[in-house]
Formats: C-alpha cells, sequence, structure tokens
C-alpha cells in the first residue's frame, strides 16, 4: 500500500522534475539549507554528516540515489525507518533536493563566488601553495596533488583544507621524522606504515621503502604540514578566490558553468 | 618546521628515470612492461627460485583491492614499487611486503571496464581509462599530470589494455569490435599526451584493402585493437594484433577478406604507417581475434638464423611469420579439436571446409568462439626453446542471426551454444616452434574458464595459471609439477617475477586479489 502510494506521488510530480541547472541555484541551496536546519539536522546533523540518521554527505546511498528518489523518500518517508515523511509543496521539497545535492557535489559543479583568476594568483604565488601542491605537474610534491581537486572535492572539503588543514589530515600525508639505527635522519609524509614497514615519500618526491626494524625512532606529527594560519594571512576574499580556482580544477574539462 | 620544509621542497631531488633501453632490456629485478619485454617471450633472468626449490615457494604477502572488476592486470615493477590497475584505477604497493603506498582512482571515467594494467617511462605510470582516456601520473607521488581522450565511448568505443610506453611514446588501441567501431593504433607523446599517428585497422573507400569489405560501411567494421602489442626496437616495428570483422558471425554484408582484421600489422613506431600485415583468418565468422600474443624470438629455422614471430591463433593453428617481412613461414594445428580447415596452405591461406560456416540453423565449429588460445599470455624459454600456450580443446555450436546487426549494441550477428556432452578442457602445451609439434602437454581439469598466462625463469621454472585457481609453477623440459598454490579464484591474469630487497618474488593477480610468492624463510622477530 505504502509502495503505491510512492508511486503515485512519483508518477503526480514526473512532469515536474527542476533541470539539474534548477537544483545548483545557490538561492534554492539556501532555501533548502534553512529548512534543513529547521527539520533535519537533529537526526542527520547539521553538516549532513549523520547522527541518529544516516550520512547525507558522504553516504554512497544518497550520491547514488536519483533525485526522483531523493524527492520521494523526503515527501513519504522511507519505510521500515524513522524517516518520516514531510508533507512540504513540491517546490520546498525540490530545494531540499538541492541542498543535499550540493552537500556532497563536486565543487566542480557547483556555482562557487570568488576570482578564479586572483585565486590562480594566490595558488602560485602569494599562498605559496604550489611549493607543496601540484596541478598539472607543476608544484611540489609533498601535498596532495590539486590537478582534480574540482572534481574529488566538495567546496567545503576545500574549504576547510585551507582554512583548517589539521582537522583531517588526508590519508597518507601524515608528517614523520625518522631516524633510522645507523643515524640517518629522514622526513617526510608517510604514505602508510604498520607495525613491520613505512613508506615514506620525503620532500624531494622520492619514495622510501623501510623496514621498522631498521629505524631507532618513529616521531609521527598530529598536525598538518600545511600552515595552519591562512584564515589570517588571507583575507575572506582571497580564500573564496583561492576555493574558486581549485574548484574550477579538472583534468577533464567537463565543468558545465 | 613548516619553514624548513618548504625550503628543501625547493631543492628538487631528480629520482631515476626510467628509459626505453632499461624497457628494452627485458626483465631483471624490475618489470618495466606488461610481458616484461618488448617482444613478450616473458622470460626472467632472475634465479633464486629454481626448479630445485620451488617446492618451498610460500605466499609472502595478499593485497586486497576493493571493487576489483575481474583483475586482469600484470604488474609493473620499478625499484620495490608495484604497480597494479583495475578498473580506473592505479595502485602503488610496497612490492616487498604488500603494503599501499597510493591509489588514483579517476573520478571521471563513463565506463567501468576491465584493465590490463599499466606502463612506465621517466617519471611517469601510465594507464587508459574504461572510457579510453590515456592518463599520465607521477610514478612516485602518483599526482595526475595529463589525461587525454583518444576514443570516443558513444561511438561503441572502449578501452582495457595496457598501454606500451616506448622512446618518447606510448601506443594504445581500443575495444569495441563487438559493436562496429572502426579499430585503430595511436601513439601519443609520453610527455604531454599529444597524438603522433594514428593507423586505422579497416581502410576507407580507395584505400588499400577498402575492397575486402564487399558492401559494409567500413566506418564500421570492427578490427578492434584491444591487447597489448610486441616491438622489436631493432626494426622499429610494432607487431599489433587485430580482432573480429564486425558483424562477428554474419558475413552476409562484408563477402571478403575483411583486411585487416584478425591479422597481424607491423607498423613503424616512427610513422605510424604499415610496413606489412598478415591475415590469419580471412573474412572471419566465429570471433577469431588474433589477439593473442605475437611472440617476438630470433632463432634458428631451418637452418637459418631469422627474426620470428611466433602466434598460437584462436582458430587454432598455430604460426611462425618471418618478421622483418611478413613472409609465411608455417601454420600447423596445436589443437586436436579443429573442424574448419584441413590446414594452412602455402601462401598462409587456410584451407577452409566448405559449408561448415556458421548458419541459420546451428553448427558445431571447432576450436570454440573463444578459441583455441586467446589473450593468455605464452612465454618462451631460451633453454628449452619451447613456446608454453594455455591451450582449450572446445567446440560450439555457432548460429547465424537472421537480424538486422545493430550497431552499438554489441551485436554479433548471432551466438554459439556449448555442445552438449562435449565440455572443454584446458592444457597447457609446449610447443617447438621448428615444427609446430607438442613436446608435452599439462592437463587442466576445471571449468574451462580461465584466463591466466605463464612465465618463465632462468631458474628452470615455468609458472602458468590453471583453469581450477592454482598458480603452477612446471618443469619447463617436461611439464612435470614442482608446486602449486590455490588462489581460491579464477585467474584472470598472467603471473610475472620482479627482485626487491634482494629477493626473488611471483606476483599474480586473481580476482579480487594480488597474491606474492616467495622462498620460504623463518619470520624475523618484530620488536614493538
Amino acid at each position: 500500500m505504502r509502495r503505491y502510494f510512492a508511486i503515485c506521488a512519483l508518477s503526480a510530480f514526473a512532469q515536474a522534475i527542476p533541470s539539474d541547472k534548477q537544483l545548483l541555484d545557490p538561492a534554492w541551496i539556501n532555501e533548502g539549507r534553512r529548512q534543513y536546519r529547521l527539520a533535519c539536522g537533529g537526526c542527520h546533523g547539521n553538516g549532513g554528516e549523520g547522527g541518529r540518521g544516516p550520512n547525507l554527505a558522504d553516504g554512497a546511498s544518497v550520491k547514488r540515489a536519483k533525485n526522483e528518489r531523493l524527492f520521494g523518500a523526503i515527501k513519504n518517508g522511507v519505510p521500515g525507518t524513522d524517516m518520516p515523511g514531510f508533507n512540504w509543496d513540491d517546490e520546498k521539497t525540490w530545494q531540499m533536493v538541492a541542498f543535499l545535492r550540493s552537500l556532497s557535489a563536486p565543487a566542480m559543479q557547483a556555482i562557487v563566488p570568488g576570482d578564479v583568476e586572483n585565486g590562480r594568483a594566490i595558488f602560485h604565488g602569494r599562498g605559496q601553495c604550489s611549493g607543496c601542491h601540484m596541478i598539472r605537474g607543476g608544484g611540489g610534491f609533498i601535498g596532495p596533488d590539486l590537478t582534480d581537486a574540482g572534481a574529488t572535492r566538495t567546496v567545503k572539503q576545500l574549504r576547510e583544507g585551507i582554512v583548517a588543514p589539521s582537522d583531517r589530515i588526508a590519508e597518507g600525508f601524515q608528517t614523520v621524522k625518522t631516524v633510522a639505527v645507523n643515524g640517518t635522519k629522514l622526513n617526510g609524509v608517510v604514505k602508510n606504515r604498520n607495525n613491520y614497514s613505512l613508506q615514506i615519500l620525503d620532500e624531494g618526491g622520492k619514495l622510501h621503502l623501510i623496514d621498522a626494524a631498521s629505524l631507532r625512532e618513529i616521531n609521527l606529527e598530529l598536525k598538518s604540514l600545511m600552515p595552519g594560519d591562512y584564515k589570517t594571512k588571507l583575507s575572506a576574499k582571497e580564500i573564496d578566490d583561492l576555493v574558486a580556482y581549485l574548484a574550477r580544477q579538472s583534468v577533464r574539462a567537463e565543468a558545465k558553468w | 618546521m613548516v619553514k624548513q620544509f618548504l625550503f628543501l621542497t625547493a631543492a628538487i631531488v631528480l629520482n631515476a628515470q626510467v628509459k626505453h633501453e632499461d624497457i628494452a632490456a627485458g626483465p631483471g629485478k624490475n618489470w618495466l612492461t606488461y610481458h616484461g619485454d618488448f617482444g613478450a617471450i616473458r622470460h626472467s633472468p632472475l634465479k633464486q627460485i629454481t626448479r630445485a626449490n620451488a617446492g618451498n615457494l610460500v605466499a609472502k604477502w595478499t593485497y586486497h583491492v576493493d571493487n576489483a572488476l575481474k583483475l586482469e592486470s600484470t604488474p609493473i615493477v620499478y625499484e620495490g614499487v608495484m604497480y597494479i590497475t583495475n578498473s580506473n584505477e592505479v595502485v602503488a604497493l610496497d612490492a616487498r611486503t604488500g603494503r599501499r603506498i597510493g591509489r588514483y582512482l579517476d573520478a571521471h571515467s563513463q565506463l567501468r571496464r576491465v584493465n590490463k594494467g599499466a606502463a612506465i617511462l621517466g617519471d611517469r605510470v601510465f594507464f587508459v581509462t574504461g572510457d579510453a582516456h590515456l592518463v599520465a601520473l607521477h610514478r612516485s607521488t602518483g599526482a595526475l599530470l595529463w589525461s587525454k581522450q583518444y576514443a570516443d565511448p558513444s561511438k561503441g568505443y572502449v578501452a582495457t589494455l595496457a598501454p606500451l610506453a616506448l622512446k618518447d611514446r606510448v601506443v594504445v588501441g581500443v575495444g569495441g569490435g563487438d559493436s562496429g567501431v572502426r579499430g585503430f593504433v595511436a601513439a601519443m607523446s609520453a610527455s604531454t599526451g599529444e597524438e603522433l599517428w594514428r593507423f586505422h585497422t579497416v581502410p576507407l573507400p580507395g584505400e588499400f584493402g577498402a575492397d575486402t569489405w564487399g558492401k559494409l560501411n567500413t566506418d564500421w567494421g570492427g578490427a578492434a585493437t584491444w591487447m597489448h602489442g610486441t616491438y622489436d626496437p631493432e626494426l622499429n616495428l610494432l607487431y599489433w594484433p587485430t580482432g573480429n570483422p564486425w558483424p562477428d558471425l554474419n558475413n552476409e554484408e562484408r563477402q571478403g577478406d575483411n583486411l585487416f582484421s584478425c591479422s597481424v600489422l607491423a607498423i613503424d613506431v616512427a610513422t605510424g604507417k604499415r610496413k606489412w600485415h598478415f591475415q590469419f583468418t580471412p573474412g572471419d565468422t566465429r570471433d577469431w581475434d588474433a589477439q593473442s600474443i605475437p611472440v617476438l624470438i630470433n632463432g634458428d629455422y631451418k637452418g637459418k638464423p631469422r627474426k620470428l614471430l611466433l602466434h598460437p591463433n584462436r582458430n587454432g593453428f598455430f604460426y611462425v611469420l618471418d618478421r622483418v617481412t611478413g613472409e609465411f613461414l608455417s601454420g600447423t594445428p596445436f589443437v586436436d579439436r579443429l573442424n574448419w580447415a584441413t590446414g594452412i596452405g602455402k601462401d598462409g591461406r587456410p584451407l577452409e571446409i566448405p559449408k561448415i560456416q556458421p548458419n541459420a540453423v546451428g553448427i558445431k565449429n571447432c576450436p570454440s568462439l573463444r578459441g583455441a588460445s586467446n589473450w593468455m599470455s605464452p612465454s618462451f624459454h631460451p633453454k628449452t626453446q619451447l613456446l608454453y600456450v594455455p591451450t582449450l580443446e572446445q567446440c560450439d555450436i555457432f548460429t547465424t542471426s537472421g537480424l538486422p546487426a545493430a550497431k552499438l549494441l554489441g551485436s554479433l550477428g548471432g551466438g554459439v551454444d556449448p555442445v552438449p556432452g562435449e565440455p572443454g578442457q584446458f592444457f597447457l602445451r609446449a610447443i617447438d616452434y621448428k615444427t609446430g609439434k607438442k613436446v608435452w602437454e599439462y592437463p587442466m581439469p576445471g571449468p574451462g574458464k580461465m584466463w591466466g598466462g605463464t612465465l618463465t625463469t632462468a631458474g628452470d621454472v615455468l609458472f602458468a595459471a590453471d583453469d581450477d585457481g592454482n598458480l603452477l609453477a612446471l618443469d619447463p623440459f617436461n611439464g612435470k609439477h614442482l608446486w602449486h598454490y590455490s588462489t581460491g579464484q579464477n585467474l584472470t591474469a598472467s603471473p610475472m617475477t620482479f627482485e626487491a630487497g634482494g629477493k626473488q618474488f611471483v606476483t599474480i593477480l586473481a580476482g579480487t586479489e594480488v597474491y606474492t610468492f616467495g622462498l620460504f624463510e623463518p619470520s624475523p622477530r618484530v620488536t614493538q
């Protein structure tokens, strides 16, 4: 019976599915965010990262779900779970879909404020980002490659990576200093480690495959190698510009707007 | 601390570069190209593992590939780092321990397809995505350098092969021959991805061979190039195998030889021009791609030293060609179940038996559609002078379809069924190329579904996949069993060997795992 209603609901709005571009409209996303804070954050977390309800930002089921399915889940609830239906009008429900999409959408698909060219100048100049990060083969080795940053990260992740780099150090980029039994010192980022071996990338881009038994000291840093003061070193506008530049980095030129 | 790092970053340390000459020298400690060597004899000079001690081989590590799509990759190993591929993905592993160093997962690819491996040159690792982009990554960091589309998936093209890197370029091919694509081989600049040349395997009207296609529009035609070719650096020639003409089983529209389908093409690597071609199965109607590996050896043939090309074809005949000229030297059956031709004529053309072509009612043809051998790698041992060929004894009932073939729908123009009561069986066969005769064989009970290849070593060990998920070590002189290990999965890749930390290892990918073996030694104690 419930399924029957869901099918009816689907067919009722089938004519009024908004375009992909409409779902990227910042006004719609903001309206969706406002409603989300009122109705959804209690279970799914204010950032959409889950709680009593599933993670909506990184969860595969939301990422894979078609827009119509998200619409149906909001409108009708999810049978067999605590998720209730919300009897909002269609536009309001689609705004919520737009917000949910924005949580996990790659930055290149988002409409981002900021001056891309100025962001480029900061990345390669004053910000000194290219000392550690590479884009299309230009730049340093020790930080994550950003050639595809806009395709593989959300806007939120890009921004957090700039202003709070130590909050989430990317896998394989924890700083390590080692001293071998013979006294040789090596600094770098640890790509992987366990009790038996370490795989370290040094600042020159050379890999070192090391038996743990050959080391006297292994010192892991909890702070990212990346400076933590960009929030004060750069203005809010400059950070917007940098985010806008990174959001446009995609190895395939397929950003739609 | 941060400042110190930034300062050091500015002083770029130049890492060792993989040079063309390193790859051309063939495998040693490293394994630098899909087959280990450009000529695909797949023979390693390593000899810590021998006929005498192979019985002491044990598993050293296993790496599980998340979301693996039937792993078909032969790893590349350079300076202790192993590169394996999965669909749209490259993983770098510490080859001694199997610990992951890094992973590149393509965020863009529109198609998820199997992948046969990576290539390495300079400071770069190359691979293809399912939707036919050649991607270049930095070999130490995995940094994405460029991604170039070389074929259009909306026209039916896919890509699954390991690219072939040599000199300053990377050579690639395409799949999609069952969807009616027009096959081609292309060379792209290793530094920029810029296309240097493209050779189409199906000629357009007015071009050489266009009159061999009957009424078919040769903008279609098939003759895909989905398997890695081989290369002779002295002659500077590529030997690229081509696939079936399209539609696969129905030749009504394409009466004729259908050049250059089911062929090997000798292509000048500098210009992309055809030097010669040899077609194994003219006007094929059984999907007998020529994608078995063209193995290049220099050897004695009828008392004369010659540059040879050995090729066990899907059509059941084992061919020996002169690879300088393309001259046909011999073609002998290497399977017993063969009923479509009585032999190969002096001109290299099969002597076909009339009225055995696939038809609308269904007719038993041998070998099967899968062929007497396929892309699973054979190998050659210089000491035994034998070629080791995974061989399938199998027939199929071939039936053509009366429906018009639909492009892009994967239409084969027909289909096959197993012959009731006649299951197929794999054998590993050792073939003497001078006579075409089988010297020994190793039967492999199993479901007839494996795609695993072989490897020989200077330790006189022949490694091979069997049809029951086992990696085998055999005596290459007589085929006697030395050792086996059950991976618990169907094998869809070929074994390779390398040395790291002073020790020889053997690796094979299976289904969803990477397995690496070495000689037993007591585990060192680890203090925590």
